[in-house]
């Protein structure tokens, strides 16, 4: 395989040589875990103290590093970020493994180990325009209606738009919302939203870690354009038995998690589900045979995470994990049936085995599933409309680390796509009439992928990377060649420049009809007359370490982008033949010279600070505002977040949030006429007529949410209360805007109708201050 | 858990009280003002043609006869013509009583009903810009039938169905009206459709359980031409987009052009109508 592996690496790169290992070294390797639930720890730091080696775990927990052989004791310092540091001492005479396990701090009040590897190592790291987020600071921070969001707290993050307040909607350096490439266990989520986009389908119960590529892609991901969010799941304690949940104001949640075999196989299980249905339900039923009585529709989400892992050998894992989730709006009466349900499946199942200590193999099978459907049936007709994606996908994938100056990643995917465009169908019950529309689409994609990280020397880095990645269908056939190259260079300990190039290509299309996240929307295929979407991005920034604590982050990028699709004016996306009538092609490009970040990350005050000045444009579609470029909707120049969390004592914390952006874009009408119609009297006094697209922009945008944790603990179990309060100071944000239209009674025609006199702009804001509180608990 | 429900309701109560509404000053894109084109030439009617001018969207409305004559555009030469004739429309005003219509350009020549014509309109502003369009005079579609159904579950309220052929060989598109009553009044539906989705030559049209005894309604289905589809399928996602954020914002697709910038639509009327007064 080593071999293999040289060969490889020879004729592609042209520095096998380098690769080659000495008798003279010995190779260490293992899983880091977390002490207290066997959980495997990603981007956890190994060192060799003096040695200036080391290394960091993958996302399995696996990490390798050499050094050289020698009859003295070495020591190894093992960090991770909120966890005890530990120190082990061994003997390299030859390779050898050694699994450990951190064990968490036990309070933000005991005194706190500064944990200036992990920060140091964000330094040293090819890697840039990356953030991961932690559930355990997700979950103390104020969030609307008591719902921790992982997604939302993305938004917070520099480099990262929301689009509409209250939504989970991500659109990262100037991409779309449908340029992320969401995947939890590897699985791709196509619809990563519940309630319109008021709520994530990521449980923070049963979230392990969440990442956030902005730029700089990892060559082993592919498909999209703007970001890449990838969420691991928990994989469930093996040690002992837990019982976790929460009741909110919106919904409750429930999680078990224990081992099936103790240190060596474990199960999770997290569910959650709103309950606004059973007030309606009560409501419409206090009201029962009361003839001016609208009922409520009924609402609600819920989903399910499950997993379960096996240490099946020393060298071999199986990791078997699934979500389905979905949002269900239904309204039923005598004469009415109206059901409309969306949401997604995924399953997937992984399988890790360790070849040696420098060789670490995944082997995945996913499955996802996202659909949607409308049925209303009345008397005598039906109605139904629906969308769905499915992909099988395969992946293999190779970390390879031959010695401390390289670590090399390889593999490859193939995913199977099958969709279902707007099929529709309507009629009446004897089949006299009848309409059908939508059409049936599969396509094939694949990526092959090599990358090495590549210590020069003690202060040149290097990632060289590259993917191949391709589409095929009935109707098209593409391949893409996309190079990933990024670069390190550290002026001291403390302080380094970076810079990345990545080119991205998408060939799975979101059709979205409005700015907001609709489950309606529809993914589409690349086919002969949609080419793929693709993306070059170029990020240059520094990364400076103050004191230890402090990490201050400079970058700047520019994107451009390619095959952008839009909508034709007055495109009608259902009750179509050929959909692809309906779309328009253009480019866009997205820049940046300012994208600052300052987090510090231990201490009795945490946080970050993030600020982006951005402009984002779309043009040249031949049919859109003849050609010119305009702002998309979420061009949005200042975005500003401040997130502090502070820990008096043991049991109480505080937290605050603040935002600031520049106001959404619009079009709104410039002018309007009169139009009698057929109809005539009444007639159609106001007729909108919109010019130049995207020319107002809305006021700006601001918000500060604060929250209070109270920890406490009984003789079996930790409990807190969370006090969160949104829009603390009741701003009314622009949610959007109208016009209204100002009207007096007229005789005309006969009869009396009520006739224009002015015009006045009205501002809808969404919410105003929102208490709520939560509980928690872990048995 | 039942304590919860109660303060989650109280809290929905208190949000939805909340006034979350309220008058905002803003600056809308500099517009400049566009002749504007009604023309439909029905079989058996006069020749005539509505021209006024469009505003900022801000400007002032009236009600008065000074902003009505600020509004129509008068002075014009037009002429519209066909099979080799020129028929030139005076600027004279014309009503139409049922429902009531305006026109401020008239002709006395009668639109033939011969289907497949084309007609074609020229028009001269008097800044000596043109405005010109073109349409066809689509075949007549007639209603097939119009059934009345009583609802299963009460039989004192009852609907209509309307029946069409559609002419599966050819794409067509429809303009469906329903108004109760009489004419003049608002229509209770009023929607485009086309048959590209059909799968049967019979389309039927139908309606709630809304119907009493007594009742009239009236059932229309026009044939319209694809430019007229388009033309009235975009004012109708303008009038929602204007008043609706969430819709998509749609420019006015004209059939009218020139040098004058025009908006507006140049187009036949044909359709069939039935009148059913429930027993």
């Amino acid at each position: 395989m080593q071999k293999l592996l040289l060969f490889i690496s020879f004729f592609t790169f042209g520095y096998g040589t380098l690769l080659a290992q000495t008798s003279t070294n010995a190779t260490i390797s293992g899983v880091i875990r977390d002490d207290e639930n066997g959980e495997t720890l990603i981007g956890a730091t190994v060192e060799a103290v003096g040695l200036r080696k080391g290394n960091v775990s993958n996302e399995y927990g696996f990490y390798s590093f050499t050094v050289p052989v020698a009859t003295d004791s070495i020591t190894l310092r093992f960090s991770y970020l909120g966890y005890e540091t530990q120190e082990r001492r061994l003997v390299p005479k030859g390779n050898a493994k050694l699994d450990v396990s951190l064990r968490p701090q036990g309070s933000l009040l005991e005194e706190v180990t500064i944990v200036a590897n992990q920060l140091s190592e964000k330094v040293k790291s090819t890697e840039m325009s990356i953030t991961t987020i932690s559930t355990k600071e997700a979950k103390a921070l104020p969030a609307l209606f008591g719902e921790t969001d992982l997604l939302k707290i993305i938004q917070l993050k520099p480099g990262v738009a929301s689009g509409t307040e209250g939504t989970t909607g991500i659109f990262v350096r100037g991409g779309g919302n449908d340029q992320n490439l969401i995947v939890l266990d590897e699985a791709v989520v196509y619809n990563p939203n519940h309630l319109f986009g008021f709520f994530s389908t990521f449980n923070p119960d049963a979230v392990k870690d969440l990442k956030i590529w902005k730029g700089g892609f990892p060559s082993q991901y592919g498909g999209r354009l703007s970001s890449v969010i990838d969420v691991r799941m928990k994989e469930g304690n093996n040690k002992e038995y837990d019982v976790a949940g929460g009741v909110g104001l919106i919904s409750s949640r429930l999680t078990i998690e224990g081992p099936i075999q103790k240190e060596k196989s474990s199960f999770i299980v997290s569910g959650r589900r709103t309950y606004a249905d059973l007030i309606t339900a009560q409501i419409n039923r206090a009201n029962e045979g009361n003839p001016n009585y609208n009922p409520i529709p009924d609402y609600y989400f819920y989903d399910l995470n499950t997993k379960v892992n096996f240490q099946l050998t020393e060298k071999d894992r199986l990791f078997l994990s699934g979500y389905f989730g979905r949002d269900v709006f239904k309204f039923n009466n005598e004469d009415f049936n109206f059901l409309f349900d969306w949401g997604n499946t995924t399953g997937t199942a992984r399988w890790n085995h360790t070849f040696g200590p420098k060789l670490f193999s995944n082997t995945t099978f996913t499955y996802s599933d996202y659909r949607y459907r409308i049925r209303n049936i009345l008397q005598g007709f039906s109605f139904r409309l629906g969308s769905n994606i499915v992909d099988a996908n395969i992946k293999q994938d190779f970390y390879y680390q031959p010695n401390n100056q390289h670590t090399m990643r390889f593999g490859g995917n193939l995913t199977w796509h099958d969709f279902r465009v707007a099929r529709l169908r309507a009629g009446s019950d004897d089949g006299q009439v009848s309409f059908e529309s939508g059409e049936d689409f599969t396509g094939t994609e694949f990526g092959v992928f090599f990358s090495d990280d590549w210590a020069v020397s003690d202060r040149v880095k290097l990632n060289l990377g590259a993917r191949l990645s391709g589409w095929n269908n009935a109707t098209s056939n593409y391949a893409r060649f996309e190079p990933r190259v990024s670069a390190n260079y550290a002026v001291s300990e403390n302080f380094s420049f970076k810079a990345s190039y990545a080119r991205m290509n998408q060939y799975v299309h979101l059709l979205a009809s409005s700015g907001l996240s609709l489950p309606t929307d529809i993914w589409y295929p690349s086919t002969d007359k949609v080419a793929p979407e693709k993306s070059d991005q170029v990020a240059v920034g520094t990364t400076v370490l103050i004191k230890d604590k402090v990490l201050i982050t400079w970058e700047a990028w520019y994107k451009k982008l390619y095959n952008q699709i839009d909508f034709i004016d007055g495109a009608e996306l259902f009750g179509q033949t050929n959909i692809e009538t309906q779309l328009t092609f253009g480019d866009g490009y997205a820049y940046s010279p300012l994208e600052l970040e300052i987090e510090k990350k231990d201490g009795r005050l945490t946080g970050w600070i993030g600020y982006t000045l951005a402009w984002v444009k779309r043009g040249r579609f031949p049919v859109i505002n003849n050609g010119d470029y305009f702002s998309p909707r979420f061009d949005t120049r200042h975005n500003l977040s401040v997130v502090a969390l502070y820990s008096l004592n043991r049991h109480w914390q505080f937290t605050a949030t603040y935002v600031y952006t520049s106001g959404n874009i619009s079009w709104l009408p410039a002018g309007r006429f009169t139009f009698q119609d057929v109809q005539g009297a009444p007639f159609q006094p106001v007729v909108p007529v919109f010019g130049q697209r995207n020319t107002f922009r809305y006021p700006a945008y601001m918000r500060a949410d604060l929250g209070i944790v109270y920890k406490f603990r009984t003789k079996r179990s930790e409990q807190d209360l969370t006090l969160s309060v949104y829009n603390a100071t009741d701003r009314r944000n622009p949610y959007f805007l109208y016009i209204d239209v100002q009207t007096q009674p007229a005789q005309i025609g006969g009869g009396t109708i009520d006739v224009p006199t002015g015009f006045q702009a009205k501002q809808v804001s969404l919410f105003p201050v929102l208490p709520t509180i939560t509980w928690n608990f872990k048995f | 858990m039942k304590k919860l429900i109660v303060y989650s309701a109280f809290l929905m109560l208190f949000a939805g009280a909340c006034n979350l509404t309220r008058d905002v000053e803003i600056e809308l894109p500099d517009y400049e003002q566009q002749p504007v084109v009604e023309c439909y030439l029905e079989p058996g009617k006069p020749f005539r043609l509505l021209l006024s001018r469009s505003y900022s969207f801000f400007d002032p409305l009236g009600l008065d006869s000074s902003f009505l004559n600020k509004t129509l555009l008068q002075g014009a030469s037009v002429a519209i013509s066909y099979n080799g004739q020129r028929v030139v429309l005076d600027n004279q005003f014309s009503f139409e009583p049922e429902p009531l219509k305006l026109f401020n350009y008239t002709a006395s020549e009668i639109v033939p009903a011969t289907p497949d014509v084309e007609y074609t309109l020229e028009i001269t502003l008097p800044d000596g810009t043109t405005i010109t369009g073109s349409t066809v005079m689509l075949p007549f579609v007639p209603i097939d039938s119009v059934v009345v159904e009583f609802s299963p579950t009460n039989d004192t309220i009852a609907r209509t169905l309307m029946y069409i052929t559609d002419d599966q060989t050819k794409s067509n598109s429809y303009r469906r009206m329903l108004h109760y009553g009489n004419l003049d009044s608002l229509p209770q539906q009023d929607f485009l459709a086309n048959d590209r989705f059909s799968t049967s030559a019979t389309v039927a049209f139908g309606m709630g359980y809304d119907l009493s005894p007594g009742d009239t309604v009236f059932n229309t289905i026009y044939h319209i031409t694809p430019q007229y589809y388009d033309y009235l399928e975009s004012v109708q996602l303008a009038i929602l987009s204007g008043f609706n954020p969430f819709a998509q914002p749609s420019p006015i697709k004209s059939n009218v052009t020139g040098t004058a910038n025009p908006l507006g639509i140049f187009t036949c009327l044909v359709y069939d109508r039935n009148r059913t007064i429930m027993e």
